[in-house]
């Protein structure tokens, strides 16, 4: 069974980020669908976390809750993170939630990233905010993300465009996803002990 | 004092008093440890421990020095870390340290050693954190030899080698302190302790009772694992943080603007948020009781409670009273229900006199042997 989960950090009700969060995870089912895959949805609203995420930053541990949800995402074979683009980047709140997750959650997690804006002209946030924090995070960034302006939601063959942009970053991500096949999440917890024994058998041969 | 032990640590934090909004000297911070330790023998505590820092706003960055001075001025008391840095502190002076206070207080020395210090202060003992984890096996593995062996020749990594090192004083009666291990949060810690047998004291204020719970099961099974005996046999210790007045209510209004201002956790989680997910626990001496009780439904039967009651800005006095309910009222109780249930397997928490006993039965069948050479 394959697991997405869909990290979603629109802030309204009804929101465009969620919007685009929606068509994109709906484009790549259906694609895997196609395949003969049947991958299992989740998604993941930061709102709903606000508090809890800010304070896991200042406690130093999550909430239960919050612990569930770093689970959720542990679990899974592939990621779709959607953010609203605040001041030039994502929004605080979505790099405070990855700020918090454990820091290997990510190794070798197939991404595809997407983001919203009042205009197109923030479109490279895509490349200049979200593609090298994942990156940094060993996770594998999908080469194509989608950037959805409030114009792609206008008259005329915008939204068929938009549409297009959906469809062939799903197909690319589908067809990495494919390729990645089954992840195994990282033990950091197992790695820690397995290196401390090893040092200890060391000391006390020498 | 067979069975467990129960105490407090101490972080020795120079912290503004929210509700005055006064901060005391440094001098009178380490003047109100002492009192505090002092008050501590008086109520029958079993244990002190003092923390090892090297910044502001804390001040013992001296532990033997300042448990020496207690040494003098308690009878009972048994004087220990929380943590002595292995990292940081060159081994050789550990030993002769707590070798010196080990003979002043005729025996109520122990140390629990941590890695427990942040980067910048590693070069100011000549250290790199890159290392920590390498230099806490080197710097314990010849902690231990120094306690143990009469002449020591030693090559390491992180240290100029040792020829013909003979420890001055020797260990009183020819043991050394019993070694704690403490940990926040690394598996490593637990991994360390399980390997040569000693104690493992999961500081368990900052996190989750979950976490707690997964990092005592490991040291449990790995103690078993090197041949240590049963997992019910490994020496574990807990902490604990509380505030009490006899009206819940009134523990709870009292202590809200220190937890909501302290630096370690305020602006954050709310304190009921706080003490539903950590040990802390704000209310009578009842709730306390129950809520300590509890806390061998997770970690097992184990051997030391340490709690903290002198942080966060709380004045001298209010930590006086804290401790007569704790002694009045709260100790006695957990003592008895301890107790009860206890099965005959489970050691009692580790003594000189009982190091220097098992040391003299050493040759018996099922006295506890290390490994590690």
């Amino acid at each position: 069974m394959t697991k997405l989960v869909v990290v979603s950090g629109g802030l309204r009700e009804p929101s465009t980020t969620r919007l685009l969060a929606d068509r994109i995870t709906a484009s790549v089912v259906e694609q895997l669908e196609q395949q003969g895959v049947r991958p299992e949805t989740t998604v993941i609203e930061l709102r709903r976390y606000g508090r809890a995420i800010i304070d896991a930053m200042l406690a130093g541990f999550p909430s239960t809750e919050l612990e569930d949800v770093f689970g959720q995402v542990a679990a899974a074979d592939g990621l779709i993170a959607v953010t609203p683009a605040f001041n030039a980047s994502f929004s605080g709140l979505f790099k405070s939630f990855f700020d918090v997750l454990p820091e290997e959650t990510l190794e070798d997690m197939p991404v595809l990233i997407g983001a919203t804006g009042g205009t197109d002209r923030h479109s490279l946030v895509l490349e200049h905010a979200l593609r090298p924090m994942f990156s940094y995070l060993h996770a594998v960034v999908s080469p194509r993300g989608v950037y959805a302006a409030t114009d792609d939601f206008g008259a005329g063959d915008s939204a068929t465009r938009l549409g297009e942009r959906i469809e062939k970053a799903a197909s690319d991500y589908v067809r990495m996803l494919r390729s990645c096949g089954v992840r195994t999440p990282r033990d950091p917890f197992g790695e820690d002990l397995a290196e401390m024994a090893h040092l200890l058998g060391n000391a006390s041969a020498s | 004092m067979p069975g467990m032990q129960f105490g407090i640590f101490t972080v020795g934090d120079v912290t503004e008093d929210p509700t005055t909004g006064t901060t005391i000297t440094e001098h009178e911070r380490i003047k109100a440890t002492v009192a505090i330790a002092l008050k501590a023998e008086e109520i029958g505590l079993d244990v002190f421990a003092t923390g090892e820092h090297h910044n502001p706003p804390f001040t013992p960055s001296s532990p033997t020095t300042l448990l020496g001075y207690i040494a003098a001025r308690t009878e009972r008391l048994i004087l220990s870390t929380s943590t002595t840095l292995i990292t940081t502190d060159d081994p050789v002076k550990i030993a002769e340290d707590f070798s010196v206070l080990q003979h002043l207080s005729d025996g109520r020395t122990d140390v629990m050693l941590g890695r427990g210090n942040t980067g910048p202060v590693y070069p100011w003992f000549g250290k790199d954190i890159r290392a920590a984890v390498p230099l806490t096996v080197e710097n314990y593995g010849l902690l231990r030899r120094l306690w143990r062996e009469p002449v020591v020749n030693w090559n390491g990594k992180f240290r100029t080698p040792l020829q013909g090192f003979t420890l001055a004083p020797q260990p009183l009666d020819g043991v050394p302190p019993f070694v704690w291990h403490g940990s926040i949060r690394t598996p490593e810690v637990a991994e360390l302790a399980a390997f040569y047998g000693d104690g493992f004291f999961a500081n368990h204020i900052f996190w989750p009772a979950s976490h707690t719970q997964r990092m005592v099961r490991l040291y449990r099974e790995r103690f078993a694992h090197y041949g240590h005996g049963g997992p019910e046999q490994a020496i574990v210790g807990l902490g604990g943080q509380i505030f009490m007045r006899r009206n819940s209510q009134d523990a709870v209004a009292e202590f809200r603007p220190y937890f909501d201002n302290a630096p370690v956790y305020g602006h954050g989680p709310s304190m009921e948020e706080f003490t539903e997910l950590t040990p802390l626990t704000v209310g009578s001496p009842q709730q306390v009781i129950e809520r300590t009780l509890g806390f061998r439904d997770y970690v097992g039967d184990y051997q030391r409670q340490l709690f903290l009651v002198d942080h966060a800005g709380l004045p001298l006095k209010t930590v006086l009273e804290q401790l007569d309910l704790l002694g009045e009222e709260v100790i006695p109780v957990l003592r008895k229900e301890f107790a009860i249930g206890r099965p005959e397997s489970v050691p009692d928490a580790p003594t000189h006199g009982a190091l220097v006993a098992a040391a003299a039965a050493h040759t018996s069948p099922g006295a506890a042997g290390h490994n590690d050479e």
